[in-house]
């Protein structure tokens, strides 16, 4: 045994000691509090999208003859298909929901201003990456709401100026959805997106550590730490084992379903994203197309760099609660319009 | 030789590089020029193999129309509507309006919504074409009149009609790239 340890440390020049400088960073006692884990839980669930994500696409096939039917099969025939399908696809919610309280942790605290403002960045392009994936996702499953919202993604795509035309041929593979799309959908939703969602996650945990865990109170620093591991290694730990049971109830008890098969001649009188998408959905009722486009992609360009605009509020007003206001304003219009379209047919 | 002088037997010095005019010496230039050229060289090649993978990943859209026979003309009576698939997957509406015998008789309406590309339907107790996706409301002849679509101006796109020895013909898009499932 010795023997063999020795040959790997002769080969692998890195002591146990390098390791625990490199990863065990002494965090602020504020951490232990449950609040603070939510960074943690989106990474576990990404983690659990990977395995079960791989194991879906052992059976599913991404053609428009044979899509729905492979899906149907991992849904009813294959062992355990509609297990690991549920766990997928409530993976997916609670990742979405996970992240979106991360960002509002993050931002009502305050973690994002100088020196995070970057990784505020780099968490708004994994915010973006996730619906995205969320959104590719269902539109593998070739039923009507898969082919209705790529299409209208397509077209939204179209409605950005100059390059929207170059965005739309795209992600559809041609001018309307055709049988090129949905191979584009998987290798984005397989591949693309989530080899950037791991890389931007590697930048997003080595710029925290290089930062260090931000301070509860903006400007102090905290007297009490505590180690990573094992410490808050256990405590996130024992989120994803409570997270785990929770995927595992409601993957049995509200299992995934499968609609109607999509049908490129009759959109369904009754059609609506899945929840996460509620208020964009909304949103694109309300205006005119371009209008309605325009004006989300400046929303989400402005939280993008909300740090550096809160920056110069601050610089002018110092302690101005400018931004708690902007934070509230904004939650509630996207709690306001997600319940709206929950709460009516059309 | 003894009376050899130390200077003779010493190894000629090599000619000095002549300097260029900022300093640099030929070696130098000759140096950079080089890199130059093959960060040129790799850039170009990387920029081709880009070009080949974004006309890869983007073909050439489907261009040019046709026509194509779409109904006998005594076949439809006026106030009837027949649905029509494109060649190229695209499902239209063609009603008939009138009775003079020519191709204004018609309307070919595209069931594409103008907003984001829903199927629109026609509701015969409200007279009216209803897009379930973002509530999109055309009156028969196609123009937005609620939604979205009235606030941007949008009509249901027309297809061009023509009659010929009893038969009506559409023009639609041909088959090509990127037409429907």
């Amino acid at each position: 045994m010795k023997a063999v340890i020795g040959w790997f440390r002769e080969r692998l020049p890195i002591s146990g000691g390098q390791i625990r400088d490199a990863v065990d960073e002494p965090l602020p006692a504020h951490l232990k509090q449950w609040w603070f884990c939510l960074g943690g839980t989106p990474a576990y669930l990404f983690l659990v999208q990977i395995v079960t994500g791989i194991l879906l696409a052992f059976y599913y096939q991404p053609s428009p003859g044979t899509a729905y039917e492979s899906v149907r099969d991992i849904t009813y025939h294959v062992d355990y298909g509609w297990f690991i399908r549920g766990l997928h696809k409530w993976g997916a919610t609670l990742m979405v929901a996970a992240v979106v309280l991360h960002q509002i942790r993050v931002y009502f605290t305050g973690a994002y201003r100088k020196p995070r403002e970057i990784n505020w960045m780099v968490g708004m392009l994994l915010l973006m990456l996730t619906l995205t994936t969320g959104f590719t996702g269902y539109s593998l499953v070739f039923e009507q709401l898969s082919y209705w919202g790529a299409t209208v993604a397509g077209n939204i795509s179209d409605t950005v100026p100059v390059i929207g035309g170059f965005l739309k041929r795209g992600l559809l593979g041609g001018d309307a959805y055709s049988a090129r799309t949905l191979p584009r959908l998987f290798i984005l939703h397989g591949a693309v997106l989530p080899v950037s969602m791991l890389f931007l996650l590697g930048v997003h945990i080595a710029l925290i550590r290089l930062q260090g865990v931000a301070p509860q109170v903006p400007g102090t620093k905290e007297k009490h730490t505590y180690s990573l591991f094992p410490d808050h290694v256990l405590t996130e730990l024992l989120v994803g084992l409570g997270l785990t049971l929770l995927l595992a109830v409601l993957a049995t008890t509200l299992p995934a379903e499968l609609g109607p098969k999509a049908n490129p001649l009759s959109t369904p009188e009754l059609i609506k994203p899945e929840w996460y998408f509620y208020a964009t959905f909304r949103w694109l009722k309300l205006f005119s197309g371009t209008a309605a486009v325009l004006s989300m992609g400046f929303i989400v360009f402005v939280m993008g760099i909300w740090p550096l605009i809160d920056g110069q509020i601050r610089k002018r007003w110092k302690n101005s609660e400018f931004s708690v206001w902007v934070g509230l304003l904004g939650a509630s219009a996207l709690i306001g319009l997600t319940v709206w379209e929950a709460a009516v047919a059309h | 030789m003894a009376d050899a002088q130390p200077e003779d037997s010493a190894p000629a010095p090599e000619p000095e590089a002549e300097p260029a005019a900022d300093g640099d010496t030929r070696r130098d230039f000759l140096g950079r020029a080089g890199g130059l050229v093959m960060i040129g060289g790799v850039a170009a090649s990387y920029g081709s193999l880009a070009a080949v993978a974004g006309r890869y990943m983007f073909p050439e859209p489907a261009h040019g129309k046709v026509w194509v026979y779409a109904a006998r003309l005594a076949d439809v009576e006026v106030g009837q509507a027949l649905s029509f698939k494109t060649p190229a997957g695209a499902s239209l509406t063609i009603a008939r309006t009138q009775n003079t015998g020519s191709a204004d008789d018609f309307i070919a309406l595209s069931s594409v919504c103008p907003h984001l590309g829903c199927q629109v339907h026609w509701e015969n107790h409200n007279q009216r074409f209803f897009c379930p996706c973002h509530n999109g409301v055309f009156d028969p002849q196609g123009r937005g009149t609620g939604g979205p679509p009235k606030d941007a101006g949008q009509s249901l796109a027309k297809y061009p009609l023509r009659a010929e020895s009893g038969l009506l013909f559409i023009e639609v898009e041909a088959v090509g790239n990127g037409g429907a499932a």
